[in-house]
């Protein structure tokens, strides 16, 4: 186990009184993604706060935490769309940021992201040619991918609210990224594509892609192969589902986030 | 009306545009430089620096009024240069800078008239500075004729003086109205880029910021072309529709002459447009809304409109603003076009050849400065 990680269950033992979860994965020599004790302040304000982990490869991690705990903050240090003021991160083995690791990273922002004035072709085949993609084939991919295929030529402004959600996606996969984030690529989602959606993201996994999704839903959560629990930009617990209500003693995991808040958002 | 609904309306109205600081400062104190600036050009505007080149044709009593008008004109702080002939004075005019010639003529006794050269480029700025001159050869040479007001007649070297009306604003117009387009359509696209989520999207693509600002000036720079092809076609084209039943005859297009190459004027534009894509990036950096980047206009655009030479001449600014003036890039662009269009100027022409570097200069400058405000560190 490294170093890093031990730390945190360290850190996750004191908080909880109880042993962390270990994680599921079977140690893997090469973690797709690491943070190594990221820091981004924003003047007075902390947004992540000393964040220390690995993530293996094809691997689906729910990044969970109420608004405004860091979620998005970390995600950008991730993908190096801001500057850690402490610590850092790699994506691949790669330092970010680094504009060339960009090209196998894919990143749905939080806002759609696309242009509204292009059609959906227009929108998927722009953004794979700023990720270098010179097939058309992948396009199409990713436009069956998220069903909206038979859309290609309408205008994005013209799409229902989920159907742009999903081409943000599409854009977002469009060069097949071997590592994903999403930045709660399922809000104004409703539940049928919900359902829908997940089913990519474990067939993408599947396929070998290390995952990020960062969500508020604690429903969400049982679909990923191991959740971080983050709060006021630190990480409160990691493990899948099952442990950490184990852990909380509940079987709620609406409340064993709650537990592991401790006393303070309990009372929230 | 309900006045608790209303009061709520005004309210929120007010709290909106108090939370708005760029629109709140701007509202109070564009309006007020703006208006500074206008009062203090108009108020305080120098009397233009003149040197006079005079040629005295004029013999017997005549001749007393080159030593008269000598002395009047230095009197009015006007250098005086005596030459032998006109053109002599008319190469001189060409070369000097605020210099005009009056030419004396041998019949000024019998009802002669008397001429002022000027360069007429700058028909505004040369109405200036014949003002002053004006006055001193009245003053002068009534005092040796005794009485007989001569008539001033005007001439030019370049272009033909007091044509149309609309030929010494041409040029100006064409670059300003240009301008302003340019920045418009780029400023208000680009904040679309930054406020609409793609910006963020776009960074988190292999794409480089020099790629973005390149990119973006080449895309609009196509259609900025074509505006200027459109708008010169329009400016210097007249197309004459014949009588069709009961239309009379009419003619479409503004017909402007033009001396020189429509392409070197179309070089020109073309210039000033890129700079405009660029500094339109530039700015929607400090703007959060579309209306602020309409409200950089009066910031950016109007000292522009002013100090450019469109409609004040330059040469009569007051001395504290010249150093402003000489970096408005839509003063080359406005020279540069009067170059062309009155003057004829080609490639040889030392000062269309500045005036075309500093406007490449300042779209490149620009363009560098945009992609500056392009990073991947958004927020």
């Amino acid at each position: 186990m490294p170093a890093e990680e031990a730390a945190i269950d360290a850190e996750v033992m004191k908080a909880t009184g109880e042993p962390a979860a270990k994680p599921a994965a079977e140690p893997v020599s090469e973690p797709a993604i690491r943070a190594v004790g990221l820091v981004k302040r924003f003047g007075p304000i902390v947004a992540v706060d000393g964040m220390t982990f690995d993530l293996a490869p094809g691997r689906i991690y729910g990044l969970l935490g109420p608004n405004g705990s860091g979620k998005t903050t970390l995600i950008r240090l991730l993908t190096g769309m801001t500057k850690a003021t402490e610590g850092h991160a790699e994506v691949l083995g790669v330092r970010m940021p680094s504009r060339a690791n960009l090209a196998r990273i894919g990143y749905m922002t939080q806002g759609d992201g696309i242009y509204p004035a292009l059609t959906a072709g227009e929108n998927a085949r722009f953004f794979a040619a700023a990720y270098g993609v010179r097939d058309d084939a992948a396009v199409t991919e990713a436009l069956t991918l998220v069903g909206l295929a038979d859309r290609s030529k309408s205008v994005a402004a013209t799409l229902s609210g989920g159907q742009r959600r999903r081409l943000s996606l599409a854009c977002a996969l469009v060069h097949r990224p071997p590592v994903l984030f999403l930045d709660e690529p399922t809000v104004g989602v409703d539940p049928l594509l919900r359902v829908q959606f997940w089913g990519h993201f474990r067939a993408l996994a599947d396929a070998g892609a290390t995952i990020v999704v960062s969500s508020h839903v604690m429903d969400e959560a049982d679909r990923c192969d191991e959740l971080l629990f983050m709060r006021a930009g630190m990480m409160l617990a990691r493990g899948n589902g099952a442990d950490l209500r184990a852990q909380a003693g509940t079987d709620d995991l609406e409340a064993a986030f709650l537990q592991f808040a401790g006393e303070g958002a309990v009372a929230a | 009306m309900n006045p608790r609904r209303l009061r709520a309306l005004i309210g929120r109205v007010a709290t909106e545009i108090r939370r708005d600081r760029p629109s709140l400062a701007l509202l109070f104190i564009a309006p007020i430089v703006i208006t500074g600036l206008l009062t203090f050009i108009l108020r305080e505007g120098d009397t233009p620096e003149v040197h006079a080149v005079l040629v005295n044709e004029a013999s017997g009593p005549g001749a007393l009024v080159g030593a008269a008008l000598t002395t009047a004109l230095e009197a009015a702080n006007v250098t005086v240069v005596e030459v032998a002939d006109e053109a002599t004075a008319r190469g001189l005019v060409e070369v000097g800078t605020d210099t005009l010639a009056i030419v004396v003529p041998a019949d000024l006794a019998t009802g002669g008239q008397i001429a002022i050269i000027t360069l007429g480029l700058d028909p505004a700025g040369e109405a200036a500075q014949m003002g002053v001159v004006r006055q001193a050869v009245s003053t002068a040479v009534i005092g040796v004729t005794g009485g007989h007001v001569p008539v001033v007649v005007h001439q030019t070297v370049y272009g033909t003086a007091s044509d149309d009306p609309m030929v010494p604003f041409a040029p100006a117009i064409v670059a300003f109205f240009l301008y302003f387009f340019v920045y418009l359509l780029t400023g208000v696209s680009f904040l679309r880029e930054r406020t609409g989520g793609t910006l963020e999207r776009l960074m988190a693509t292999p794409v480089t910021r020099g790629e973005v600002v390149t990119g973006y000036t080449l895309g609009f720079g196509l259609f900025a072309m074509l505006q200027v092809a459109v708008l010169l076609a329009w400016a210097l084209g007249t197309v004459h529709v014949p009588a069709i039943g009961p239309l009379p005859e009419f003619a479409i297009g503004l017909g402007i002459p033009v001396a020189g190459s429509p392409l070197l004027a179309y070089l020109v534009v073309v210039l000033l447009a890129l700079g405009a894509v660029s500094l339109g990036i530039f700015l929607s950096t400090f703007a959060r809304t579309e209306l602020q980047v309409i409200q950089f206009i009066p910031i950016v655009i109007v000292p522009q409109f002013l100090l450019s030479g469109v409609l004040f001449p330059v040469n009569s600014l007051p001395a504290v603003l010249q150093p402003l003036v000489a970096i408005m890039p839509l003063g080359y662009a406005v020279d540069a076009l009067r170059q062309v269009f009155i003057r004829g100027a080609d490639l040889s022409v030392a000062a269309l050849r500045l005036d075309i570097l500093v406007l490449a200069a300042v779209a490149v400058l620009f363009a560098f400065v945009a992609s500056l405000t392009i990073r991947r560190d958004v927020v």
